[in-house]
């Protein structure tokens, strides 16, 4: 595969000899160790390169503000950045667009990554992004004070409770509640958990049996059970991580980032004291992790399409792979990886744990649209969770209301329901 | 010369006005570029009049103006009142009142919100010392709490304004007018009542104007303090223009949105000049 990248730059770069180096252009973070590891590995590509010259663009670390950046640019006809660092749910917002290259063509060996993490990166048959590194929800357990992690919701419950008690704990179980996107993933692991789905390809099923049962025990663990604070309704990643790591929770649900900072003895009261899990099935369903991370694709408009597809094809090899999670503590998107001990000291956690919690990965609904269904969802969800409403209503009502955007927009295949 | 001046104008004032008038005649989704940019008529309009989500921000805003804006001028004028008394230090008073009004909008927002944010929160600790309350409350998640901060901050930061506005008002009254009436017996209620207050108006007036139009395009304070949660329960109209437009870039509606607000200022502004104008002419000798 890297002959024929190789022979790609060599015809497109033919004509350029005499005018020096092809130069990519590659959107990322400014800051702190983000932006220190990914200017090693770009200068290091550089110098593999004579013939390409990566330039680091800045940009804002702020998914939302980037997402708006990105389409204001696209939509401009940009040819730069040559490389676009997409969010996992923005890809095929961007490939319906038209505003990515399908990157079929470069034969990625999409074997060796989870199949998960390809899936979300696919639109009409197509490969469009390459995932970089993976984001998972992940149940973040205190070893010290529960035996094993909960195999099921009703143990999890019952762990908490128990913990909460015995521990004189303040809280039994943290997650993310505020009205914003961390709300679906929240709601996408607890929906997995009974065997339900938001979107089926055109169709909206989120109003099933599934997602009142979720939605139900979402809330029930705040108002009946008195596990989780009703405050996680106003709470984002970082609420959740402090009170857990200050010792107040038995439970948090999180992404991987926690895990560095709370090995950190200095500021983390539970350092060598947690360990991870997947979130535990309901009945009907199985672990759910919502799948987040960054993806690598193509801008259409670029001048050196091979060029870019070297860059990518460099940064998701496993060397820089490893040298990331060791140094910013991000997973690994190539399955392979995690084989064997190899993973252990760079995740600070079992590689073999880690992977059966990717393992149960599923992609947020694969949609163009899916900011604005997302909007939607998270609005009747908060609504639901703050007690405006009911789970069933709240539900009938955000199903009526996407089904009747992705019909308008001409993505829906006419569920019964929808009119307009 | 006066030509280039008002092609300026012109240029600043009217193209983007008529620029997001011709914008919300169309479907122009950036995200959906497939669906192109085509000319739509009044069909944004109509989907605004049917969007409950915007028929609630309408709302939000209606209940947010008239309730902060009651509460300023009352509190407004009773400082006014206070701070036209001679005393000492009277000068260094006066322009501590207005620190309130000096700090940015953000700013005051995030420190009303840390006051309000969690359960340990100073507001929920001194209001369960008082025996206010039994136990702490988390002020975001219920519509009916979540406003109180933002109407305090709103209260807290602009009152000084009023104040210094009615204060500029109140020392223009002739006191040979209120030696008349003490004269003439009247109360300290009847020289307020009499005196004072028709005098006032159109200083209350110009207070007044600025306020509701301020109030009506709220925004930074809420998006600051509730992000226009529980829900969308605290969503004014301008956060929700924001969100379509920028958040969304649904440009076509969003521009709709954002014409439905300037219509409805520029109409209250109206109302106001009117009543205003009449009363400077009509009540002056």
């Amino acid at each position: 595969m890297h002959l024929l990248v190789l022979a790609l730059l060599l015809s497109s770069c033919a004509g350029q000899t005499d005018r020096g180096p092809i130069v990519v252009t590659f959107p990322g973070s400014s800051l702190g160790t983000e932006a220190q590891i990914l200017n090693q590995q770009l200068a290091r590509f550089n110098a593999l390169h004579p013939t390409i010259r990566v330039v680091r663009r800045d940009t804002p670390d702020a998914a939302d503000q980037r997402h708006q950046l990105y389409v204001q640019w696209l939509n401009a006809g940009a040819s730069d950045p040559d490389i676009l660092q997409l969010d996992a749910i923005w890809t095929p917002e961007f490939a319906a667009a038209g505003w990515i290259l399908p990157l079929d063509q470069f034969q990625p060996d999409t074997g060796a990554f989870f199949p998960a993490t390809i899936q979300a990166n696919r639109w009409q048959d197509s490969l469009f992004a390459l995932p970089w590194f993976v984001d998972v929800g992940m149940l973040y357990w205190r070893t010290d004070l529960i035996p094993a992690p909960p195999e099921t919701l009703r143990e999890l419950v019952r762990y908490a409770r128990r913990a909460r008690e015995q521990h004189r704990l303040r809280y039994g179980l943290v997650w993310q509640g505020a009205r914003y996107e961390g709300l679906i993933t929240n709601f996408v692991e607890y929906l997995g958990a009974y065997g339900g789905e938001i979107l089926e390809r055109g169709r909206v099923v989120v109003n099933s049996e599934a997602g009142r049962l979720a939605l139900t025990e979402m809330r029930n663990e705040i108002y009946r059970d008195n596990i989780v604070p009703s405050a996680v309704l106003t709470w984002h990643e970082e609420e959740s991580r402090f009170a857990f790591q200050n010792g107040e929770a038995a439970f948090m649900r999180n992404w991987p980032y926690a895990v560095g900072l709370m090995r950190d003895s200095s500021q983390s009261k539970v350092a060598g004291r947690f360990s991870v899990a997947a979130m535990p099935a309901g009945p009907g369903g199985r672990p759910t992790a919502a799948l987040g991370g960054a993806q690598l694709a193509v801008n259409r408009r670029t001048e050196s399409p091979a060029a870019a597809w070297a860059v990518i094809d460099y940064l998701t090899q496993p060397e820089q792979m490893r040298e990331r999670a060791r140094v910013v503590g991000q997973f690994p998107s190539r399955a392979t990886l995690y084989e064997g001990d190899g993973l252990r000291a760079e995740l600070g956690l079992p590689p073999a744990t880690v992977r059966r919690v990717i393992e149960h990965a599923v992609p947020r609904p694969v949609t163009p649209v899916y900011n604005q269904i997302s909007e939607i969802l998270q609005i009747h969800l908060h609504r639901a969770l703050t007690r405006q409403t009911t789970p069933a209503a709240a539900l009938a009502a955000a199903q009526a209301e996407m089904q009747r955007l992705l019909n308008r927009v001409g993505l829906g295949t006419g569920a019964p329901t929808a009119h307009r | 010369m006066v030509l280039p001046a008002l092609l300026t104008i012109l240029l600043i004032a009217l193209f983007p006005l008529v620029w997001t008038f011709w914008e919300s005649l169309h479907l122009h989704d950036l995200r959906m570029p497939w669906l192109g940019r085509p000319f739509v008529g009044l069909t944004n309009y109509l989907d605004a009049a049917r969007d409950p989500r915007f028929l609630g921000a309408l709302g939000h805003t209606l209940f947010f103006a008239v309730t902060s804006v009651t509460l300023e001028l009352v509190i407004g004028l009773w400082l006014a009142l206070a701070l036209n008394r001679a005393f000492r230090g009277r000068g260094l008073v006066r322009a501590a009142v207005l620190v309130p009004w000096a700090i940015p909008t953000v700013v005051s927002a995030l420190l009303w919100r840390f006051m309000f944010e969690g359960q340990t929160g100073i507001v929920n600790s001194l209001l369960v010392q008082a025996g206010v309350l039994r136990e702490p409350i988390v002020w975001f998640i219920q519509a009916s709490t979540a406003w109180v901060p933002i109407i305090l901050a709103d209260v807290w930061k602009t009152t000084p304004f009023v104040a210094l506005l009615l204060l500029a008002g109140l020392q223009n009254i002739d006191g040979s007018l209120y030696e008349a009436a003490r004269i003439d017996g009247a109360s300290a209620w009847r020289q307020f009542r009499y005196v004072t207050l028709p005098l006032l108006k159109p200083a209350i007036l110009v207070a007044l104007i600025f306020r509701t139009l301020d109030a009506f395009r709220v925004f930074d304070l809420v998006y600051a303090l509730t992000g226009g949660g529980p829900g969308t329960s605290t969503e004014p109209i301008a956060l929700y223009t924001f969100n379509a437009l920028l958040q969304n870039l649904q440009f076509g509606y969003g521009s709709a949105l954002s014409v439905i607000v300037f219509l409805i200022t520029f109409g209250l502004a109206m109302v106001y000049v009117r009543f205003l104008g009449a009363d400077l002419t009509g009540s002056r000798r």
